[in-house]
């Protein structure tokens, strides 16, 4: 139970809600006890929040498959990263919320990495292991969610600028 | 290493992933080279905003509850073998006591082990919060030997107050204060010096239950952990482990001797 909290913050953060969360990882929960025997002296919180993870994405399929087929990884992937597109989109809409909303706007699978990265502090290694893709697409996932939030991050502090008056 | 080389590992500098090799030459080129300096700078900064601002959602107590009260063993079936005796209740009884006892050691088995592979992940997470803010010469967001300055500047920032006191006077000299975060939370960490080292302790509310994690060092720093005034404080240095472990220990009592 001592991982409860990550796991629990990690479902929060993917589900949105409190309720949805506390389903998913009461789910992760009765997964884990079952699959305790393949916990060989790994890094339990990582085993858990793999577990989560899936427990959530399973959670997703079963109730609310539209959001799934949205984040279809194909379809995020394909687009060029200076192309205008769904990030280009994305990053208009980004622009003048508070970081925390821009976090929680972003697709799943830029939310997690940033989750896991800046919440729970874990490698790149780690990440890759629990999102079950290699150390090189953690990168790369990690650095477009962060040009999103850097961009909304900079036009909050433009915003900022132009609320006290002074100019940049 | 030239801006197209230097680029793409900035994240991953800020991240503390690219190896002290390169990191050595990836900040000597950010030293001297402003639009690269400008982008580590916005990355560390993003960084550190994200942890600011961030909300960490701890579980609710009541889905923590129901999980333990769901963890406890359903009262097993009757065995097959209780039909043959004469007093079929007694065994039934046997099989939930056993059943209870197993599934409650099982439990308490799995906790125990969780725990110390958190000691595990802990020890490196020590230790790389040590050797970041010790690289970066960002050791103390509050500077001050003042107890009176630095126990209300953490006190302002942390859900809880950790008793805070400079010890120069048995050889530790209190430096300042800063924020980290263990473990997805943010916690204090005190900064002593002995000598020429530094000492980094942090310190966190003791956890309701569970043993103590076992600590390791990590790449030839000590880890030294004790328990008092209801918190956990965790030394780390490169100070030799003995002299570490008196001094953590004498903090969590709130008395620290002068080494012999």
């Amino acid at each position: 139970m001592v991982h409860l909290n990550a796991g629990y913050n990690l479902a929060r953060w993917l589900a949105h809600d409190g309720q949805d969360a506390e389903d998913v990882v009461q789910e992760a929960c009765v997964r884990a006890m079952k699959y305790m025997g393949s916990l060989h002296g790994e890094d339990g919180r990582a085993w858990f929040l793999a577990i989560v993870r899936r427990a959530f994405y399973d959670w997703l399929a079963h109730n609310r498959p539209a959001l799934l087929v949205r984040d279809d990884e194909s379809a995020i992937d394909a687009v060029p990263d200076d192309a205008d597109g769904p990030e280009q989109a994305l990053l208009r809409k980004t622009e003048r919320m508070a970081l925390a909303d821009a976090v929680a706007a972003l697709p799943p699978m830029f939310r997690e990495v940033i989750v896991l990265r800046e919440l729970e502090e874990l490698s790149y290694k780690e990440i890759a292991r629990i999102i079950d893709v290699p150390i090189g697409t953690v990168m790369s996932r990690l650095s477009r969610a962060r040009r999103l939030l850097q961009n909304c991050a900079l036009a909050l502090g433009r915003a900022d600028a132009s609320e006290t008056g002074s100019t940049p | 290493m030239n801006c197209d080389e230097v680029v793409p590992l900035l994240a991953a500098a800020a991240d503390g992933e690219v190896d002290p090799l390169r990191t050595h030459a990836l900040h000597k080129h950010v030293a001297g080279c402003e639009s690269c300096s400008l982008k580590y700078a916005a990355m560390v900064d993003l960084k550190r905003r994200l942890r600011a601002e961030l909300p960490y959602h701890a579980a609710p107590a009541a889905l923590r509850a129901r999980l333990v009260a769901r963890a406890a063993p359903p009262a097993p079936a009757r065995p097959p073998w209780s039909q043959w005796s004469d007093r079929p209740w007694r065994w039934f009884g046997g099989g939930v006591l056993v059943g209870g006892l197993a599934a409650g050691l099982i439990w308490g088995l799995s906790a125990v082990l969780m725990r110390a592979d958190l000691g595990r992940d802990l020890s490196a997470s020590i230790v790389a919060r040590h050797t970041r803010a010790t690289l970066a010469g960002q050791l103390v967001e509050v500077a001050s030997s003042d107890h009176h300055k630095v126990k209300p500047w953490l006190s302002a920032r942390l859900d809880y107050s950790i008793p805070v006191d400079d010890w120069a006077k048995s050889g530790f000299p209190l430096v300042g204060a800063r924020i980290d975060r263990l473990e997805g939370r943010p916690v204090a960490t005190l900064v002593y010096r002995r000598r020429d080292h530094v000492i980094d302790v942090f310190v966190r509310p003791l956890p309701s239950q569970g043993p103590m994690p076992a600590v390791h060092p990590v790449r030839g720093f000590n880890i030294a952990i004790a328990a008092g005034s209801e918190m956990e404080w965790f030394a780390t240095s490169d100070l030799n482990p003995n002299e570490l472990a008196a001094f953590v220990q004498g903090l969590a009592r709130g008395a620290v001797a002068p080494p012999n």
